[in-house]
């Protein structure tokens, strides 16, 4: 079964923006493409180590910033700038790591939120780097040539493609890891951390391993969202509210679930986005909602949920 | 010397009410252990129902408590009995996890239906601030201080002087015990909820005329009531008082000595080296 889905979703990513031309769903897609790598990035973290942050703003800022930076002062390509985006985000989730990993539970999230809004602050005061609250703008991106022909940056099917490879990317990550001995030893932390600890395994190491990975994917969805913006401040990507964005899509697309975060952001994007064409503000407001039904009925979130109702499905029919 | 002065008075003033926010978390926390994401949003329903009731019916600000108090003890005791009463036993994050989804929600709601326009109410005595030995001291934070040491002082006796607050304080420091003892820790959880609401509520109407009102003013005032409540020790009501005026002065003499810009983020300094170094709070009453 699952090993059909697999490439039926893999061509469909492929085919989409032949059959989708409306830009307004093109951008959807992206959007879309875009929260579920951020979400796959929590899901590593707040999922399978359970370790819950509101912080992850700051490593989605953080690989914002050095892609736009990099492309600005240095020159280096956003292909590059991208991927260094991640790593200098990882960098920063060491210390960080090390100091809030002290703390437990609840403590540990208000802890992150804390260490995000003061790297939102140093983002906003840090004039040479970051040109402060003004922000950071380009104009033209580097002209790149594909089987002859040069890339219209104009249209968004090329962010189209690079994003969904970025997802593609992301999830397979999160399988792998799932399947992968770090991987048990992460829900090992996330089920009982005294225990994973009393059978040798060295949860703080095993803990920051997550964090560079979630942060590293943050980092890398963050310098894709300052490219395709082409711009970046320090409200725009160092706020609370994206941290916050990035729990709901995991919590209520599944979390602890490869698929998670691509069912949520698919399914509060497109919520979110169609309510922001009909209505100027409030549009997180399903976001809030679908996040107390999912706490309250739904454990495993929208994907856990379905995969539910499937198995019996299937079980009445064998019986 | 004058300066000194200043910052210290309006440090004291904020502080007043940043305390009365945080004594209302930390009792919300003490007794059923949740961490309420949304209470920076019960801080924002109350300046707004402020705002309206100074609007639609011409009632001052500062009177309309009378009316906003109250109603937010009845929200929050309808809030916990319909919705949260069956997520608390699912642990701390998880009531976390469906505050902030409550809190999303509910300031969500309030921009569909109040727009994100900043909105101020205009005073005719806020004009003048007073001006007692040359130290400047707006009109609407004097009032606000007074009055929420007056109901930060009879939250303090009800709890304990009366058998309701001795049930409540028996509840926050052993569930168990006092629910052996006879104590409905239901009830009690209710009322306290309910109380934790109220004061939030009352400390919006206080903070209306001092403040711009915006649906999301929550998200900046509930990452404040952390770093108080933390300050004092999470289920200290002291401590939360204390935490409150540390964190006013903390704020208006950094801005005065340390910097501006970064005078938001001497709190979370506070926060991060409490936290770490001493998680029972400060004067080490808070359960970690």
């Amino acid at each position: 079964m699952k090993l059909i889905l697999v490439p039926v979703g893999l061509a469909a990513l492929v085919v989409a923006p032949w059959v989708v031309t409306d830009p307004f769903y093109v951008h959807l897609m992206i959007m879309v493409l875009m929260w579920t790598v951020l979400g796959a990035s929590w899901n590593v973290l707040g999922g399978f180590a359970g370790q819950v942050s509101f912080g992850h703003s700051a490593f989605l800022g953080a690989g914002a910033y050095t892609t736009m930076i990099l492309y600005l002062n240095l020159g280096i390509s956003p292909w590059f700038g991208i991927v260094l985006g991640g790593v200098a985000a990882a960098v920063i989730a060491l210390p960080i790591g090390l100091i809030c990993f002290r703390l437990r539970g609840p403590y540990f999230a208000l802890s992150t939120m804390a260490v995000a809004e003061i790297i939102r602050l140093v983002a906003l005061n840090w004039e040479s780097l970051t040109n402060g609250p003004v922000g950071l703008l380009i104009t033209t991106l580097p002209p790149v040539t594909i089987a002859g022909s040069p890339l219209d940056w104009e249209s968004k099917v090329p962010f189209y493609y690079i994003v969904a490879a970025l997802a593609v990317g992301s999830l397979a990550a999160v399988a792998v890891l799932a399947r992968s001995r770090l991987g048990a030893y992460l829900l090992a932390v996330r089920d009982d951390i005294d225990t994973a600890e009393a059978i040798g395994i060295n949860t703080v190491q095993v803990r920051v391993s997550a964090l560079a990975l979630s942060a590293f994917l943050a980092g890398v969805g963050g310098g894709f969202y300052a490219m395709y913006l082409r711009y970046v401040d320090p409200d725009a990507v160092f706020s609370i509210a994206l941290s916050v964005e990035m729990v709901f899509i995991a919590v209520v697309g599944g979390l602890t679930t490869v698929m998670g975060p691509l069912i949520g952001a698919v399914f509060l994007v497109s919520l979110g986005e169609t309510f922001r064409t009909h209505f100027l503000t409030g549009h997180l407001i399903f976001y809030g909602l679908f996040m107390m039904v999912a706490i309250r009925y739904m454990p495993e979130g929208i994907w856990g949920w379905l995969r539910l109702l499937v198995a019996n499905r299937l079980g009445v029919r064998n019986a | 010397m004058e300066t000194l002065i200043q910052s210290i008075v309006s440090g004291v003033l904020t502080g007043s009410l940043y305390a009365m926010i945080g004594v209302g978390l930390t009792i919300v926390f003490g007794v059923m252990r949740i961490i309420n994401m949304a209470h920076g949003d019960m801080v924002m329903l109350g300046m707004y129902g402020a705002f309206w009731a100074h609007v639609a019916w011409k009632i001052d600000p500062f009177l309309s408590i009378v009316l906003c108090v109250p109603a937010g003890f009845v929200g929050g005791v309808l809030l916990y009995r319909f919705l949260l009463r069956k997520i608390v036993p699912g642990g701390e994050l998880n009531t976390l996890l469906y505050t902030a989804g409550l809190s999303l929600f509910v300031a969500n709601l309030a921009l569909l239906i109040w727009t994100g326009d900043y909105r101020t109410i205009k005073l005719p005595y806020a004009i003048m601030p007073l001006r007692p030995m040359g130290i400047s001291v707006p009109i609407p934070l004097a009032i606000a201080f007074v009055m929420a040491i007056l109901l930060t002082a009879a939250l303090y006796w009800f709890l304990v002087h009366t058998d309701t607050g001795r049930a409540i304080r028996a509840t926050s420091q052993e569930p168990e015990a006092a629910s052996l003892m006879g104590i409905s820790v239901g009830r009690i959880s209710m009322i306290t909820f309910g109380l934790g609401t109220a004061l939030a509520c009352g400390a919006g109407v206080l903070l209306a005329p001092s403040l711009y009102l915006y649906p999301t003013v929550g998200e900046i005032l509930v990452a404040k009531c952390f770093v108080i409540v933390v300050l004092g020790g999470l289920g200290s009501v002291p401590g939360a008082i204390a935490g409150g005026l540390l964190l006013g002065l903390a704020e208006s003499l950094g801005a005065v000595y340390v910097s501006v810009p970064y005078k938001d983020a001497i709190g979370f300094v506070l926060f991060l080296l409490v936290l770490l170094f001493k998680p029972a709070g400060l004067f080490g009453e808070g359960k970690s």
